[in-house]
């Protein structure tokens, strides 16, 4: 077709947050062994304050989420509205702008959570100058990539963009709402909002950042790549309409289920359980069209691991947004609140969907982005086995671990006493939690395949082969 | 399986340039789908029905079954005391002593004991009362005790707490003794449980302890404990001295720890459980300050 | 309206997109701020004190939200273990609120009182010296680290700002308070005069020469969950 469109794309950006992505894979996933294995023997920190604990939790999951999870979705949105708009990004500057200062915010959250300056708010951790960048950063993307669209060249806007869309507005309101404070000095500050409803508001923003972020935009990215590595059109354009709208108008409420039966209200709770279940089939549309799309290519997936890769991922996408629903009714949250299930259930999401598509997307577009083949095919699919058995290993443990925590907390003997103090369920936690960092490392390892395997195909790319289609 | 539609694309492409273009079926919404997507509205619009769901401009809807998580706890509650009836009205009538010659009674107590137990007192007491490396925290399941052992002292103790005072002797911490002095109290302290110390040094702070220190008035004439010994062939004041000759040490055994201890001094604390945990709705009430001293009687050393 | 027109148009996607996931918020949030009865109405409630709010900011600090709850739930199993079920009261003057996600450690929503200042500074050096059991990291630098505060008086107007009743009084008073409060000799009376008889005064770390950030931290743990009293009120539900 038309090689001059492709020559128009900007794939520099793109690149560099490909790049980005596959190193902040490695350092989020190495700082969750760490926790892990601190959990296992606490004497790891070396009574060192900035590797401890409760400093690096929020590091790990800000570079799963943020910088890995951020840099892939920066990267796969920019190559998907190019790619289905035949439209140059609308800013060079911006695209630039997006890039050095997301990974500004990136550095500036290494720098900042181990010094122990942090907000206190689950995965709202950043500070209030480095939250004010993420805005700033958060309009260039959404002016570069609203630009992008209104350059397309076919009149339908695909479906993949309507979700990264709703992703980019969703986290906009999320995150500015969540952080509005009132700072003390360069780096301190208070939040506005206290108690019950900096709980409530808390939790809007922390489920809805795994709704948009984790879910919804990688949706999008699913759209795309699914479809195009599977050389199969998209199952149903009516379904990705039903369920892109049902998820978007309820995925916002599930939020108070991180809250059932606490300070927060009955009725606020009823609320966030019921569009939670209500929320299971408009998510397993998203499955169901990913699912179908691969149906009718089944015999791919013996010899194109990239696709495994997906496979699996949209079937870990199935499973936890099975599960989340479930652990959303009162009595069920009632038993695995505050447990490792929890652990478990966002590891199935984080690591089986969202890390995995991504891991096919990278695979995908490298080979595109560079004008060269992957190095090993067969590396991909080392990558794809490690990854699944360690996301195996690692829920598995939680599971039970989180399961027995919460039966050991309200276990009652003969007499109707309880049985066991809380001392002695930490202790019962040992052996999982050795189980659990097994299977990180084994993830790990996964990332590390990949690093390699990404590296030496960059090495084959030669100057003129890279910018041929750039 | 073969194809998968049933129907036509919708005739939009896009991303043509390179590869597969993409493009999109038009099969109709799975029939399974959308019946279990219209099921789950239907159970959630009965679920507003019946529970609390919507608020309003100065409330909110109650829902029919007039359920609350508070009302939940209270029904739970209710169940559990009315299970636990027939042995708290005993253990509400009978005496400490009385309980603990009936045997299943008594089981029952020790059982709820120690529940009680692990989670507030373990943290300083060690599990089963065994003790904890950190010094200051006596362990419960020996038969040395600072303030007495028996079922009616424990009981005294648990509920109102204890505080444990030894002033400081060592002019620099606000003690009236020189270094010299401290060293010779430590030499004899240690000299007291057969450890071997400068024996010259000793006998000047044999001189000590029961002269100017007066270490005695607490400790006893012996150093056996205010529990133990005697000063003058009168009982010391029940301060809980611990004895100093048993080689049992609260705060470590360590020359340099037993110097510290008599140097600065200690102050030892446990909390009154009876009051001031029901301030903060830690509520153990008297029921549960008996069960936990039956508990701590059978750890070993109830006398 | 054909999905057809609205997939062609970004802003009629922009504002749709906008509309629907806004409603699930407001709805949600909104009512919280007027539903009287969502903060119940009890007695003894007060700001933290100077010493108290630098020891919370240390435990923001520090992270202890992400293993240590601090919301004991409506069930029989917590409230024999923690003590009564936390209200949203007792949160009200909580910015951020930390009621946490996961017990990796146990609840410490009324650890107030519970344990000695030695327990405190013994399991802060090292944890395991008191629990075997436990996961917890040492955190031997609070022991050393001079509590900084200067900025004490900022902090509480930052506070009073966004909804915190402190007073002027009680602002101005701030590091005298803070230095009362962190002695067992100092005279504490304009301190209990701001904050109440209840308020916990002692040297908590143990080292009389010198406030350290372990004074603040233990002030502040000795403290939770002890301003309502339950004994002498029936806490009023919803």
């Amino acid at each position: 077709m038309d090689q001059n469109l492709a020559r128009t794309y900007d794939y520099e950006v793109i690149k560099k947050f490909t790049i980005a992505a596959v190193i902040y894979a490695v350092v989020g996933f190495l700082v969750g062994v760490i926790l892990a294995l601190e959990l296992t023997f606490p004497e790891l920190n070396g009574n060192i304050p900035y590797i401890t604990f409760g400093r690096l939790r929020p590091l790990h999951t800000s570079a799963v989420i943020f910088a890995f999870g951020g840099s892939v979705l920066f990267a796969t949105s920019y190559y998907v509205v190019q790619r289905t708009c035949k439209a140059r990004l609308f800013s060079d500057f911006l695209s630039n702008l997006t890039f050095w200062g997301w990974n500004l915010v990136v550095v500036l959250v290494v720098i900042t959570y181990p010094l122990g300056l942090s907000q206190g708010k689950e995965y709202a951790e950043p500070i209030w100058p480095i939250d004010l960048l993420i805005t700033v950063v958060w309009v260039a993307y959404f002016i570069n990539y609203v630009g992008t669209l209104a350059k397309r060249k076919e009149p339908h806007i695909y479906v993949a963009n309507w979700f990264y869309l709703a992703f980019i507005i969703t986290v906009a309101m999320l995150h500015i709402v969540n952080n509005l404070a009132i700072p003390v000095n360069l780096t301190d500050s208070y939040p506005v909002f206290s108690g019950v409803q900096d709980a409530m508001i808390q939790w809007w923003y922390g489920h809805n950042a795994v709704g948009f972020f984790l879910t919804a935009a990688f949706l999008g990215l699913m759209y795309y790549f699914v479809p195009k590595q599977a050389e199969r059109p998209v199952y149903s354009y009516r379904l990705s309409i039903v369920h892109f709208w049902a998820l978007s108008f309820m995925y916002i409420w599930a939020g108070p289920h991180h809250l059932h039966y606490t300070a927060l209200p009955d009725w606020a709770s009823t609320l966030g359980a019921t569009f939670s279940i209500m929320l299971l089939l408009p998510s397993w549309g998203g499955m169901i069209n990913g699912i179908m799309t691969l149906s009718g290519a089944w015999h791919k997936l013996r010899t194109d691991p990239i696709l495994r890769f997906f496979i699996v991922s949209l079937s870990f996408y199935g499973m936890s947004t099975f599960e989340g629903p479930m652990m959303s009714i009162k009595s069920v949250n009632a038993l695995s609140h505050y447990t490792d299930w929890t652990i478990g259930h966002v590891h199935s999401g984080a690591l089986g969907w969202v890390a995995m598509v991504s891991f096919g997307a990278i695979y995908h577009m490298v080979p595109r982005l560079w004008n060269v083949p992957l190095f090993s095919t067969r590396l991909v699919n080392v990558h794809f086995w490690l990854s699944t058995i360690g996301v195996v290993i690692y829920i598995v443990a939680m599971w039970i671990s989180g399961i027995m925590q919460g039966l050991m907390w309200r276990a009652y003997d003969t007499f109707g006493n309880l049985s066991y103090s809380f001392a002695e369920t930490v202790a019962a936690m040992h052996p999982y939690y050795l189980i659990r960092s097994i299977g990180g490392v084994v993830f790990l390892a996964g990332a590390l395949v990949m690093v390699y395997n990404v590296a030496m195909t960059l090495r084959s790319a030669t100057p003129a082969t890279s910018t041929q289609a750039a | 399986m073969a194809d998968n539609n049933t129907v036509g694309t919708t005739g939009h492409q896009w991303d043509d340039d390179e590869g597969f273009p993409l493009q999109e079926y038009n099969n109709p919404l799975p029939k399974w789908w959308l019946y279990s997507f219209w099921a789950t509205i239907l159970w959630a619009v009965v679920y507003w029905v019946l529970y609390p769901t919507w608020p309003l401009a100065d409330g909110f809807t109650k829902g029919i079954l007039g359920w609350s998580m508070h009302g939940e706890y209270q029904q739970e509650m209710d169940a559990a005391k009315a299970k636990q009836k027939v042995f708290n009205d005993q253990l509400a009538k009978l005496s400490l002593q009385e309980i603990r010659k009936d045997n299943q009674l008594w089981q029952y107590a020790i059982s709820g004991g120690k529940a009680l137990f692990g989670d507030n007192c373990a943290p300083c007491h060690g599990s089963g009362g065994v003790g904890v490396k950190a010094g200051g925290f006596p362990t419960l399941a020996d038969d040395d005790w600072l303030f007495g052992g028996d079922l009616d002292t424990i009981h005294e103790t648990v509920a109102n707490g204890r505080t444990g005072q030894m002033p400081a002797h060592l002019q620099a911490a606000g003690g009236s003794f020189s270094d010299a002095q401290v060293n010779d109290l430590t030499a004899y302290v240690l000299s007291l449980s057969g450890i071997n110390a400068d024996k010259t040094a000793a006998a000047r702070g044999d001189a000590l302890f029961h002269g100017d220190a007066a270490c005695n008035a607490c400790h006893g004439d012996k150093g056996k404990g205010s529990l133990k010994d005697t000063v003058n062939g009168q009982p010391p004041p029940p301060v809980g001295a611990p004895n100093l000759t048993d080689k049992i040490w609260l705060y470590g055994g360590d020359p340099g720890i037993v110097r510290d201890s008599i140097a600065k001094g200690r102050t030892g604390f446990m909390p009154a459980w009876a009051k001031g945990s029901k301030e903060s709705g830690r509520n153990l009430d008297p029921l549960a300050i008996k069960q936990l001293t039956l508990y701590v009687h059978s750890l070993g050393g109830g006398q | 309206m054909q999905h057809t027109t609205i997939e062609k148009s970004i802003p009629l996607m922009a504002i749709l997109t906008l509309i629907l996931v806004s409603i699930g918020g407001i709805v949600e949030i909104v009512p919280l701020f007027f539903i009287k009865g969502t903060i119940e109405k009890v007695e003894g409630m007060r700001p933290y004190t100077p010493l108290e709010l630098k020891g919370r900011d240390i435990y923001i600090r520090e992270g202890c939200y992400n293993c240590h709850s601090q919301m004991i739930r409506p069930f029989r199993d917590e409230s024999e273990r923690y003590g009564h079920y936390s209200l949203a009261a007792e949160s009200m003057y909580d910015h951020p609120f930390q009621w946490g996600s996961k017990r990796t450690g146990p609840d410490l929503a009324r650890i107030g009182g519970k344990y000695s200042n030695e327990w405190h500074k013994a399991h802060m050096l090292k944890p395991k010296n008191v629990v075997p059991e436990s996961v917890m990291p040492a955190y031997p630098w609070l022991l050393e680290n001079t509590l900084k505060a200067d900025d004490i008086e900022k902090r509480m107007q930052v506070l009073a700002k966004v909804g915190v009743p402190y007073t002027e009084e009680q602002i101005k008073n701030a590091k005298t308070d803070l230095t009362a409060q962190a002695s067992a000799n100092a005279d504490g009376s304009g301190l209990t005069q701001r904050y109440g008889a209840k308020v916990p005064k002692a040297d908590f770390d143990g080292q009389p020469d010198r406030i350290t950030e372990l004074d603040a931290l233990v002030a502040y743990l000795q403290m939770l969950g002890t301003l309502v009293d339950f004994s002498s009120q029936q806490a009023t539900t919803r």
